[in-house]
């Protein structure tokens, strides 16, 4: 028996798997409060519950696409398309809410409109059997296109008063959009760890060959990660819509990358079948908790975004570091 | 042979990796000229050594000495310029890509400071050492279109090309006729006369006591034995390499009359298997033996449904089945346990219980939730039942031991209630200690009722385990035996392409 082994067995409790899997957030909320006693030393008046409400609010809109791709990347696919899904759901949810739509019609033309898009991507990465990087290259360029098209390039302004009032409320004075990502995290949490699909997506994810050897419907789950992530970003989008009260055909650039960073940092393996609901949580927390310091402190926007970048290296140099080879 | 210093050394080489110790304290000498067979069953080692040798691998402890001088490889590209060359047993050539540019993959000529390959002087180069071995090679033909013995010859070439003074071979004749073996034969005895030292691994004796001057034999990671080949006897070496153990176990039959899996004209849209017949009767072990690329793989395959079936009928109880996934075939109650466990086996970062209840989710499942309990119970008990060790069901599969991830696959079928289990390489990588656990557990398998099919290269394994054999040929159905005094020389005589003819033809 080699002593790498020997360690594992010794500490190995029966209790083992679940142990590591909470240490890895357990890391990322050191991460987090670290950070935040950083700026609360630095900024002030960004330990304020003011302040700390703003985070989570500017947070959740990252947080509801990183949910979605956190699933996506447990499934060993990435999805790059979901800030022009959103773009594309946006338009055309606020053009029926123009044309007299009632709003949660329009609501749910939205969403649909945003799993359309994500089935899209899960037919041509499951069932074509083309690389998700690829797909979601071409579908990123595809519903943006779609959506400029659409509006011939101008924002879908005069979002009604009503679909504001949903997005800009709040319940016991925490601002709906929390609200509704809280609710999102949860869902995801039980699909991920209580459900089939869970154990499908990181079944695929870790070893395809051998999740179709035993079973596990391949092709469905994969897909059903594409139209999670969809959903969500049109979910993104409609949140927006209502604070911005537009709906521009180029919203939503870049947001993959903000998605994939929470992700990692929240201990995702971008090699797929290993990734935590909870650690994406934190990780688009401390992505929002960066900027919002770093903004109260006046610092330009250039230096802000060589923080992120640099978060995320060290985020990741720490995760290499701690993981071990076991 | 050991009064001047060895062309080759292995000094007390051990590789642990997690969980296993592939090798322990290997030493070894191979002299200059000489042909030395290693030998072993398979997961003995042999591959692993390999690997360190051509710089795959790095060793945890102990070292390769290189005409007296330690081999320090970190790269496999490193090994080419110590001398040692490599032919695995699945060639490892660029199809699309000509003869000479696949000799020279790596470190083409190049002319214009490094800017242009030198396609010609490439081709001349190839030319003149194929002439060495088989002129009738053209150099500017694609690999794609020779024969696999001859691609073995452009292999065999390149390493001439790179003045290799060690040439390793890994199963070099497992695809050859008998006529190219003679032809490999020669070419390898005169490549050790002019002064090159081989490395001959094969399963197959004859060939080794033909070809080969002594022979290493290795078992669970160890040296157990070097023989001079002259004058040995091959039961003598058999017997090394097998141990006493699996031998020693007498078959039990609990094979009932009732037919539970019926196979007729059975073919494959995606490999050579074609117009396979066959039964499986309740509570039998049909083995399968055959060569490497025989067909022994996809026909598990196939009836798992995990290939696509092109010809032919497959039911089970009498009732017509087809299987366009192995979901759909584990719904009829056949599981598969691949030869490639981490491969196909495992899902490396999950628990073994996660990996147990993958294929019977549904039944813990309600109200769409995982009743984790109810798994946890049900792994539990199959786990017991198969007597894995260390007991942690929640810990990682991918931190057991081979034989236990195997445990884990086969608790995964009891689990799914799998009355048909398919075990393609049942021991392989297994250490002796678990294999006769496993083989234990199969027969005990068979007496709860269950039919099993075992594909094993490790004929004891088969003669051990099974009640009838059928013998693989080039996909085809070569021969149907009984397990009753069954020897390994009329399973090879069975296996071999053209061997039966030709021994019945000179007799």
């Amino acid at each position: 028996m080699s002593s790498l082994s020997h360690g594992n067995g010794a500490e190995g409790s029966s209790r083992f798997g679940l142990r590591t899997l909470a240490l890895r957030d357990a890391g990322t909320l050191i991460g987090l409060v670290v950070i935040l006693a950083v700026f609360a030393l630095l900024a002030p008046g960004f330990i304020s519950e003011r302040n700390l409400l703003n985070i989570l609010q500017q947070s959740s809109l990252n947080a509801c696409l990183a949910l979605g791709m956190t699933l996506v990347i447990v499934s060993g696919g990435i999805d790059l398309s979901v800030g022009p899904t959103a773009a594309l759901s946006a338009v055309i949810s606020g053009s029926l809410l123009l044309s007299g739509v009632p709003v949660p019609l329009a609501i749910l033309a939205g969403l649909a409109l945003g799993a359309l898009c994500g089935l899209i991507n899960g037919v041509f990465v499951a069932v074509v059997g083309l690389q998700p990087f690829i797909v979601t290259l071409g579908t990123l360029s595809t519903y943006r296109a779609l959506a400029l098209i659409y509006t011939g390039g101008n924002p879908v302004l005069g979002i009604p008063a009503g679909y504001r009032a949903i997005f800009n409320g709040a319940v016991l004075g925490v601002p709906s959009p929390i609200i509704i990502v809280a609710v999102v995290a949860v869902i995801a949490w039980i699909i991920l760890k209580k459900t089939p699909l869970g154990e499908y997506l990181l079944a695929v994810g870790g070893n395809e060959e051998a999740a179709y050897i035993a079973g596990v419907p391949i092709a469905l789950t994969k897909i059903a990660a594409y139209v999670i992530s969809g959903f969500l970003a049109a979910l993104t989008a409609s949140i927006l819509i209502g604070r911005l009260g537009a709906a521009e055909p180029i919203l939503g650039n870049l947001w993959e990358l903000d998605a994939i960073a929470a992700s990692a940092i929240g201990g995702a393996s971008l090699m797929g079948g290993k990734g935590s609901i909870v650690g994406t949580l934190l990780g688009a927390i401390i992505l929002g908790a960066m900027r919002n310091g770093l903004t109260l402190m006046n610092v330009q926007a250039f230096y802000q975004l060589l923080a992120t970048g640099l978060i995320i290296l060290v985020a990741m140099i720490i995760d290499r570091m701690t993981r071990g080879r076991g | 042979m050991s009064q001047s210093v060895p062309r080759l050394r292995f000094e007390g080489v051990t590789k642990e990796f997690p969980g296993v110790r592939a090798l322990s304290d290997v030493t070894f000498e191979v002299a200059a000229g000489e042909i030395h067979a290693l030998l072993g069953e398979n997961g003995a080692g042999k591959s692993t050594l390999l690997r360190i040798l051509s710089g795959g691998l790095r060793p945890t402890a102990g070292k390769v000495l290189v005409d007296g001088r330690e081999l320090v490889l970190r790269k496999p590209i490193q090994a080419r310029a110590a001398g040692i060359a490599m032919i695995h047993q699945e060639l490892q050539q660029v199809q699309h890509l000509t003869v000479a540019q696949n000799m020279f993959l790596g470190h083409q000529l190049t002319r214009l400071g490094g800017l242009v390959v030198d396609r010609a002087g490439q081709e001349r180069r190839a030319a003149a050492a194929l002439a060495r071995i088989d002129p009738s090679i053209d150099p500017a033909a694609p690999i794609r279109t020779l024969k696999v013995a001859q691609r073995q010859i452009v292999e065999i070439a390149r390493a001439l090309l790179d003045e290799a003074r060690i040439i390793a071979m890994d199963e070099p004749t497992s695809s050859l006729t008998p006529s190219e073996f003679d032809r490999l034969a020669e070419i390898v005895a005169d490549l050790a006369a002019g002064g090159v030292s081989i490395i001959y691994v094969s399963h197959k004796m004859d060939e080794v006591f033909r070809i080969g001057h002594r022979a290493t034999i290795m078992r669970d990671g160890a040296v157990v034995g070097m023989r001079a080949l002259a004058g040995v006897d091959q039961k003598e070496i058999v017997s090394l390499m097998v141990g006493r153990e699996l031998s020693q176990e007498p078959h039990r039959s609990f094979a009932t009359d009732e037919v539970k899996l019926e196979a007729n004209g059975l073919g494959s849209a995606v490999s050579r298997v074609r117009n396979i017949s066959f039964r499986l009767h309740k509570g039998e072990v049909l083995g399968i033996a055959g060569l490497v690329g025989s067909g022994r793989s996809e026909l598990l395959r196939l009836i798992a449904g995990a290939d696509r079936r092109s010809a032919g009928t497959l039911a089970i109880d009498g009732k017509p089945v087809t299987f366009r996934s192995p979901r759909e075939a584990i719904a009829a109650g056949v599981g598969l346990c691949p030869e490639e466990r981490k491969r196909e086996g495992i899902i490396p970062l999950r628990s073994m219980t996660s990996n147990l209840g993958l294929p019977s989710l549904k039944r813990y499942t309600s109200g769409g939730l995982i009743a984790r309990r109810k798994l946890d119970k049900v792994a539990e008990r199959h786990l017991k039942g198969v007597n894995l060790r260390p007991f942690l069901p929640d810990r990682p599969i991918r931190l057991f031991s081979g034989g236990n991830q195997q445990k884990g696959i086969i608790a995964r079928w009891l689990a799914a209630d799998s009355q048909i289990l398919l075990f393609d390489e049942p021991t392989r990588g297994i250490d002796v200690g678990a294999k006769s656990e496993i083989h234990a557990l199969i027969e005990r398998l068979a007496s709860e009722g269950h039919s099993i099919i075992v594909v094993s290269s490790e004929l004891p394994e088969v003669i051990r385990l099974s009640d009838r054999v059928l013998v693989m040929r080039e996909g085809e159905l070569a021969a149907e035996l009984s397990s009753d005094g069954l020897t390994e020389q009329a399973i090879v005589a069975h296996a071999i392409p053209g061997y039966a003819g030709r021994s019945t033809s000179q007799s």
